[in-house]
């Protein structure tokens, strides 16, 4: 006999600690997040040291500095308010009816068949390409970067869910109907659940298409907004002023996307990451 | 006699896959009926149409020829298991309820007991992928209990089950069966377990499947399914049983099958 109580249960104990604790590499995912700050020292050498031209490239130290100046006097945080406002309207005008669309032509057949294509020929035109248009029609106001914001997100959200429902395994269609559910609670309580993930991987490709389509359309259609501050500094050549622009407007996809995968991890807490 | 509780007669069922231009006749003029409350086994080897079968039954497949009657609501405990990955345990045995419109703490009520009989309660908060394969199964028998139909059709319920884990649950399949009158229709292919069970055993044969024989088992209720091993009949009726599959099996093999 080797088996003995007192070492088994302490084994059991640490064991029990290490998988309570269990964080996959997590000296190397602390050190990770700051890489990229590796890349700003060399930045900052190669433009001070002459390698890099400053008129293009200015220090990152210099670009910190035009950074806190708009910060300070109030101009970065009103652009970037009105451009996230553009990009959250727009999401949400464009998110829900490609949702309820999305599980509508996902679950029911002759719709898809009958309908399909309309949106298929739709999807390849360039989404920036009809700003013009809708500047004719809603006005440089901001009814147009709603809209074209919404035009954008409504594809990805639409052919994601409709994915989403089509790849279900049928049999939890017939569970469904074996339980009793009607129509409605089926897509209620299996379509839209079972199409989930893939919604989530759409909305995550919305985002980042959304910041896409406003920092353009504000190039050219508007007076305001990060895309506008970015034309702007272009024009004023005033290139430290630019580089803030692309980082804010890069940072602000970012911390999007971020809330797409907490919302996520929130909603979705089956799938396995 | 009362009405039975269902009555197949005469059905066939064929898919065509266009691709390959291939037709299979899945089941060949199939009849039986069962009384209420008659506890049927199904017994025949794999692809032999078993759950062919029982999504007829459940009417979630058409047949192409015959009758198919279902007095009352039938629940369904699929091959498949079909266990929502996006719902809890205790969700996922409560979703017929749920659906019926029964509110939540009158849901947790009824669900507690079928928990506890399959031996999942510390795990009600789990979702599927943290459950072993037995695991969910037992869930989704325990599903079907919740949905409580007159009917109760279960596919290869206890398949990934281990032997202690199945006589327990086939014990407690009894007694529920025995309390509430339910008509049953339980597939399998284990000769041992159909006996257990049933009252009657309808032996199918290898495709296309055509009824063999319809075996009467000879044990009274209630059953100890422990001692009924010890019963005489017992080995004679497995005999008969296995002969039957034996016979179907020589005829129905095809060449290259037999070849050693
Ligand atoms: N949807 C389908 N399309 C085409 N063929 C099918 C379909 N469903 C079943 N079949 C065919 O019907 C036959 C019977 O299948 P079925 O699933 O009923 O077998 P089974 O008796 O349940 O087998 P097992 O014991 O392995 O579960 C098989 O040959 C199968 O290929
Ligand atoms: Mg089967």
């Amino acid at each position: 006999m080797t088996t003995t109580d007192g070492p088994k249960s302490s084994a059991r104990e640490d064991l029990e600690r290490r998988l309570r604790g269990r964080r996959p590499g997590s000296a190397l995912k602390f050190i990770g997040p700051f890489s990229p700050l590796l890349l700003l020292v060399v930045w900052e050498a190669a433009s001070r040291g002459g390698l890099l031209d400053a008129r293009f490239f200015p220090p990152p130290t210099s670009i910190a500095g035009t950074f806190w100046e708009l910060l300070t006097t109030g101009t970065l945080l009103e652009h970037s308010l009105i451009t996230l406002t553009r990009v959250g309207i727009g999401i949400v005008l464009g998110g829900v009816p490609g949702l309820v669309l999305g599980i509508a032509f996902g679950a029911v057949q002759w719709l898809r068949v009958l309908a399909g294509p309309i949106f298929a020929s739709l999807l390849p035109i360039p989404k920036i390409a009809i700003l013009p248009l809708l500047l004719l029609i809603f006005g440089v106001e901001e009814t147009s970067k709603y809209v074209i914001v919404a035009i954008g997100v409504f594809f990805y959200i639409f052919y994601n869910t409709m994915g989403g429902v089509l790849q279900t395994p049928p049999i939890y269609f017939d569970v469904a109907r074996t339980s009793g559910a009607s129509r409605w609670r089926t897509w209620s309580t299996v379509a839209l659940p079972a199409a989930l993930p893939s919604i989530f991987t759409g909305l995550k490709l919305a985002v980042g298409g959304a910041f896409v389509v406003i920092a353009a359309s504000e190039f050219l259609g508007s007076r305001t907004g990060v895309g506008y501050m970015i034309w702007s500094a272009w024009q004023t050549l005033a290139v430290s002023k630019m580089f803030v622009g692309i980082v804010t407007i890069s940072l602000l996809g970012y911390l999007a996307g971020l809330l797409v995968a907490l919302v996520e991890r929130r909603l979705v807490p089956w799938s396995r990451q | 006699m009362a009405e039975p509780a269902i009555d197949v007669r005469g059905v066939w069922k064929g898919f065509h896959d266009a691709r390959r231009d291939q037709t299979v006749i899945a089941i060949e003029n199939f009849s039986f009926s069962a009384a209420p409350g008659e506890f049927i086994c199904v017994l025949g080897p794999s692809g032999c149409g078993k759950s062919t079968l029982l999504r007829i039954l459940a009417d979630l497949d058409t047949q192409d020829l015959g009758e198919v009657r279902v007095n009352g609501h039938a629940s369904v405990v699929f091959q498949e298991h079909g266990v929502f990955p996006w719902l809890s345990v205790e969700d996922n045995v409560g979703y017929p309820l749920k659906v019926r419109g029964v509110g939540r703490a009158e849901r947790r009520r009824r669900v507690a007991p079928l928990l506890d009989l399959i031996g999942l309660t510390d795990f009600k908060g789990a979702y599927p992928h943290q459950l072993s394969g037995g695991m969910r199964q037992r869930t989704s028998v325990a599903r079907a209990l919740a949905d409580d139909g007159e009917v109760l059709l279960m596919d290869e319920p206890f398949g990934a089950l281990d032997e202690q884990t199945r006589l327990v649950l086939q014990q407690e399949l009894l007694r529920i069966w025995q309390d509430s009158g339910k008509t049953v229709v339980f597939i399998t292919h284990s000769v041992d377990e159909a006996l257990t069970l049933a009252d009657r055993v309808l032996v199918m044969s290898a495709r296309p499947g055509r009824l063999l024989a319809d075996v009467a088992v000879p044990f009274g209720r209630p059953r100890d399914i422990l001692e009924l091993r010890r019963d005489p009949r017992y080995g004679e009726v497995t005999y008969e049983l296995w002969r039957l599959l034996r016979a179907d099996a020589a005829t129905s093999a095809s060449p290259e099958e037999v070849a050693p």
